[in-house]
């Protein structure tokens, strides 16, 4: 009888507190989290090359061979070029013949990352206006012998 | 005048009952979205801007390749970071691996590598980096930029 009174009279719980630990918890998070979502550029390298690779044979005609060199110059066909020139050319090219196109890009070990990326970006550019998927073929120019090799 | 005095006593106190419910909400949702970052940066990089990028999904599937001049180093070395340490190209294949083996094999399968390099890495890092991916099969690769636009506001 006495226990049972005793335990009527139990104080509720002060929650006042909860509001200030969960905003805390709350700010800490905030501070934490990096909301930055990561963009970029997104590209789908080739297979590596097999054993049996077979060479696809592709007429001069139908390759456009874009150029990036140590000094970071653009060479479209042999003709030293500006971005926006070689976006024309790019779009007129893959225009022209929209089954059977391919950029060559060749780069220079020395040439800058970001003279290689705004060039890749343009041609992307230049197919996308033109409604095409886009379809570069990229050559690593061979000279690691001779060039800074691995860092 | 009598009448306004009482009537101020009476107004009713703020009922912050729920104000608890609201803030565990809001912590949920950070708590959520948010992505610890546990990657210490070694290496000083600015990005290239872009026009034409896209925003990377299921950062569950991505993993970092970080190209850049570690601090305090001379301005022309260029160093890769992987993790939490500097590495070299021959590095690149035994850190896919293991960045893979971690991964569910829905995120392997879709699992993307951000390249996060500097503007001006020799191109040549660049292709022996790619080269390195080719190699072990990480075809889906993502040169990390910034939006020109947004670059320009700041």
């Amino acid at each position: 009888m006495f226990r049972h009174r005793h335990s009527s009279e139990t104080p509720s719980l002060n929650t006042a507190s909860t509001a200030d630990i969960s905003f805390m918890l709350l700010i800490f998070f905030l501070v934490v989290s990096s909301m930055d979502t990561d963009k970029g550029m997104r590209r789908q390298l080739p297979p590596p090359p097999q054993q049996e690779e077979q060479t696809l044979d592709i007429a001069r005609s139908h390759v456009l061979q874009v150029t990036l060199d140590a000094n970071d110059q653009v060479t479209c066909n042999g003709d030293t070029v500006t971005l926006a020139t070689l976006a024309a050319k790019v779009g007129q090219f893959a225009a022209a013949d929209p089954e059977q196109n391919v950029v060559a890009v060749e780069t220079d070990r020395r040439a800058h990352y970001d003279a290689y990326f705004h060039m890749q970006q343009t041609i992307i550019g230049a197919y996308r206006q033109a409604g095409l998927p886009p379809r570069i073929s990229e050559v690593p120019r061979n000279e690691a012998q001779e060039g800074g090799g691995r860092p | 005048m009598r009448r306004l005095r009482r009537r101020t006593h009476d107004v009713p106190e703020l009922n912050t009952a729920a104000l608890p419910d609201l803030i565990f909400t809001v912590l949920f949702f950070f708590m959520i979205v948010t992505h610890m970052r546990d990657v210490e940066r070694k290496v000083e990089y600015q990005v290239p801007q872009g026009e034409r990028i896209e925003r990377l999904a299921h950062k569950s599937s991505v993993c970092y390749i970080y190209i850049g001049k570690p601090f305090g180093a001379p301005d022309d070395s260029v160093r890769i970071q992987l993790n939490n340490r500097l590495a070299t190209v021959d590095d690149i294949a035994a850190f896919v691996r293991a960045e893979r083996s971690k991964m569910s094999p829905d995120d392997a399968s879709r699992m993307t590598v951000s390249i996060k390099a500097d503007r001006q890495t020799p191109m040549g890092v660049i292709n022996d980096v790619k080269r390195a991916l080719r190699d072990v099969h990480a075809l889906n690769i993502s040169y990390s930029a910034t939006n020109e636009q947004q670059t320009k506001k700041k």
